[in-house]
């Protein structure tokens, strides 16, 4: 047992340093849980709207997102939270599990920190062992909690076997994610590495099961995700996948603690790529460089946003339906009885699409602020280019984003919508309607440039902004706000051209606004010292 | 010819005065240390001679244009090496010597490059997440010397570097010295400073304390002198270039101010002197000398 001496002290200290972290993630955790449980309980009370879900969620698009729809029969809140809320949750806990092993495990070790612990008298596997027994405490509180929160907040049909089912398989997925990690801790060399491979397992886990819910079942049990999603708790409550996933977690980690043992300290079984030596010919410019630090997210969201837009599309078909007779989507798309319903509630999507592009679009001038931030737009701006230079480069990616992902989002939606057969709504006309809000992306754009360059400490002030205007595209017919208050929303002034309104002057407005808004961001920019 | 001249520079951050009139000047083919405390001011006086900072008052010119207005025309002719070398961490040294060589504008020299490596011992094919200060620093050597310029300017360029390849910095500045650039050396390290510099501009607090040829500052500063002798030589004490006089049995210890060396060999001359022992003035003792005064001053 020598291997394991002092396992105990370096728990506590590990319990220590940790504690503020693992509130943060058992809160956010939990909070979707209890948010989850009780947004079902009072808007789904009545079983005819629960049945009309039933219909909404019976296509290709939503069971990848969330997985065949399981107690069809008596859609009751019980099942309609295990149908929609596991897959989510389980992905949500698995992404927190695995940060906390990689950073309790691997990163520890690249940072030196087992160095000095293993100079101690510790055993050889008391530090892994401490973060395998601090997984352990994270997964098994988030499973008491999660039980209880459901037992407390549920209806009848939330009974108690089924919420001590959810909580199990919460917690048995984190150990077992969490194990994949401890796994890869052991296989890679750094850090990065593990959680990369770690998120990839997850990421395919997730894919196998979307393949298996679409067509060959069979697929779908070779997931972790696809098998737990077949507990179905408060419909027919399976406990056997839990003892299989467990099984499979305590191979992992003897694997790993053998491994563990066996290896250098700072060494990984998998050899690390040797990398580059001299750099491609576009990496050596600007916009090369900047594309190459912006590519994994700009690749991310594009996904993202294209998954966005094939989702609402494919739940066009099934609207009138679903929204007939609720009051508060009436009100929000505010209702005009001249129109056709699932028009306007298309061009409120739209407006939803175009604010999400916002997001990986404003993000490109923000990462200049970063770089800045981090000493290292020195490098670009001390040599042939200047300071106008180095920022258009940024913008104009920022601008040729904004068109493509907003080209992107849009036609898959609108394609999306096509295959669900609506009435009266043409592709061209849902295209075009969300290409009406490239200018107000453009004004999004400007208003970042502007804080860059008066204001860089500033700069996320933007996202105010952002927030500001999706709750005005959401709200403000709910309620009775001056115009001018909505006014401030670029978003706001943007023709409803699915409705056949066409203003060229407002979108014009729109572009000239993020054109000076820009250009007086490039003085300030000029002017400015730079930041430290 | 002066390639760069600093005058009555001062800089204000919010009210905080960061530098107070300072002012000095390198020529052509010459070698300036940049020396002071950390916080003293010397990345800021950098800051604002790249272009990055602007000067609240007094002029910065580089070959004979102004650091700010002309920032990008100076740029083309420099070659800067950060104090705080940050990476990016997902791209290689090696892309990361030839984004910086492109961004001055210059033609990447393969072998020249190569050559650079192999001196400085630097793996290129790396991630810049995995490199130790003294690699990142590295990264950002190799990118100034492969390449030519007129003016290089360096802040504390070797703190993380290891003897041998503080030696291979060394040969380097020396080397673009002959081909008649100049260098702006902001240190820490004083031997360096002492083996490379013609020139020195100390400053603390903000402003510059002492300026000028490393070889008449040393005048000004004092030699160690250790003497063993058989009479008393207790008269020594009397004498105002003569300080901090300490005696033990038949040997005197004092410092000296240096330009009056022939004074003190007139007054010991005769009196039976067995050794006598002298340690030429350091850039330390000065450095040091400013460092006590002030902080005396201060408190």
């Amino acid at each position: 047992m020598q291997s394991f001496k002092q396992s105990k002290k370096l728990l506590i200290f590990s319990l220590k340093r940790e504690k503020i972290k693992l509130s943060y993630w058992l809160i956010g955790c939990l909070s979707f849980v209890i948010i989850g449980i009780i947004a079902f309980v009072l808007t789904y009370n009545d079983p005819n709207d629960r049945q009309a879900m039933v219909g909404a969620m019976s296509n290709p698009a939503m069971e990848a997102l969330f997985g065949k729809v399981i107690g069809v029969d008596n859609y009751t809140i019980g099942a309609m939270y295990s149908h929609t809320m596991t897959v989510m949750t389980l992905s949500l806990i698995s992404i927190s599990a695995i940060l906390l092993v990689v950073r309790n495990t691997r990163l520890e070790e690249e940072e030196g920190m087992i160095e000095i612990f293993r100079a101690l008298p510790t055993g050889k596997l008391a530090h892994t062992t401490s973060a395998i027994t601090l997984l352990a405490i994270y997964n098994i509180i988030l499973a008491v909690l999660s039980a209880i929160i459901l037992i407390i907040f549920g209806d009848n049909s939330v009974d108690v076997n089924g919420a001590v089912l959810t909580g199990v398989i919460y917690g048995s997925v984190g150990l077992f994610y969490g194990s994949v990690a401890l796994l890869f801790s052991q296989l890679s060399s750094n850090s990065r590495n593990a959680t990369m491979f770690s998120l990839v397992f997850l990421g395919l886990s997730y894919v196998l099961r979307i393949i298996g819910d679409s067509g060959f079942e069979l697929i779908s049990w070779i997931s972790p995700l696809g098998l737990l999603y077949r507990t179905k708790p408060f419909v027919t409550n399976n406990w056997w996948p839990v003892l299989i996933l467990f099984f499979g977690t305590i191979i992992f980690i003897v694997i790993s603690l053998y491994l563990q043992k066996r290896r250098d300290l700072g060494s990984g079984l998998l050899p690390s790529r040797v990398g580059k030596r001299s750099a491609s010919r576009l990496l050596r410019t600007v916009p090369g460089l900047a594309l190459n630090l912006l590519k994994a997210p700009l690749i991310i969201w594009t996904l993202s946003l294209i998954l966005l837009g094939v989702t609402y599309g494919s739940v066009m078909g099934d609207l009138e339906t679903l929204i007939a007779g609720n009051e508060v989507i009436e009100k929000i798309i505010e209702n005009n009885p001249d129109q056709n319903i699932v028009k306007q509630f298309i061009a409120i999507i739209l407006g939803l699409l175009s604010i999400a592009t916002v997001i990986p679009v404003i993000q490109i001038v923000m990462k200049l602020y970063s770089e800045e931030k981090k000493g290292r737009s020195v490098y670009l701006l001390v040599g042939k280019h200047s300071k106008n230079y180095v920022l258009g480069a940024f913008v104009a990616l920022s601008f040729f984003s904004s068109v493509l992902l907003q080209m992107a989002q849009v036609s898959t939606f609108a394609a999306a919508v096509m295959t669900t057969q609506v009435k009266g709504v043409f592709f061209r006309d849902i295209l075009l309607s969300g290409l009406a809000y490239l200018p107000a992306l453009w004004t999004m754009i400007g208003f970042v440039v502007l804080l860059f360059g008066w204001l860089p400490r500033m700069i996320f002030s933007a996202w105010i902004l952002l927030g500001y205007s999706f709750v005005i595209l959401y709200f403000s017919n709910l309620f009775d706000m001056p115009e001018w208050l909505k006014g401030i929303s670029p978003f706001y002034h943007v023709p409803d051209v699915l409705s056949g309104e066409i203003s060229f002057i407002r979108l014009f407005v729109l572009l000239i606004l993020g054109i000076l808004f820009s250009f007086i961001g490039f003085i300030g920019f000029n002017k400015r010292d730079s930041i430290e | 010819m002066s390639i760069l001249e600093v005058k009555h520079l001062s800089k204000l951050f919010g009210k905080q005065a960061a530098l107070k009139d300072v002012s000095f000047n390198l020529g052509g083919g010459e070698i300036l240390g940049f020396i002071g405390p950390n916080g003293a001011g010397k990345s800021t006086t950098i800051r604002i001679i790249l272009g990055m900072l602007k000067a609240t008052e007094g002029s910065v010119t580089l070959f004979g244009k102004d650091a700010w207005d002309d920032a990008v025309e100076v740029h083309k002719r420099i070659a800067y090496v950060p104090g705080d070398v940050n990476l990016w961490p997902n791209l290689t040294g090696g892309e990361v010597i030839d984004l910086f060589l492109s961004m001055r504008g210059v033609e990447v020299k393969a072998a020249r490059k190569e050559e650079l490596m192999r001196e400085f011992e630097f793996d290129p094919t790396k991630k810049c997440r995995s490199y130790s200060k003294g690699n990142r620093q590295k990264v950002a050597l190799i990118a100034a010397f492969a390449a030519d310029a007129d003016l290089y300017i360096l802040d504390e360029p070797t703190s993380g570097l290891d003897p041998l390849q503080e030696r291979v910095f060394q040969e380097h500045i020396k080397k673009v010295k002959e081909k008649g650039a100049s260098v702006l050396l902001s240190s820490h390290i004083l031997s360096e400073v002492e083996e490379l510099c013609d020139t020195v501009a100390i400053i603390r607090k903000g402003k510059i304390v002492e300026s000028g040829k490393l070889d008449e500052l040393k005048h000004l500063t004092r030699t160690q002198v250790k003497l063993q002798v058989l009479e008393s030589v207790d008269h020594l004490q009397e004498k105002n270039y003569i300080h901090e006089f300490i005696k033990d049995k038949d040997k005197v210890f004092f410092q000296l101010d240096s330009n009056h060396t022939d004074d003190l060999i007139r007054e010991i001359q005769g009196h039976g002197i067995v050794k006598f022992e002298s340690t030429p003035p350091k850039l330390e003792d000065l450095f040091m000398r400013h460092y006590s005064r002030s902080s005396e001053g201060d408190v």
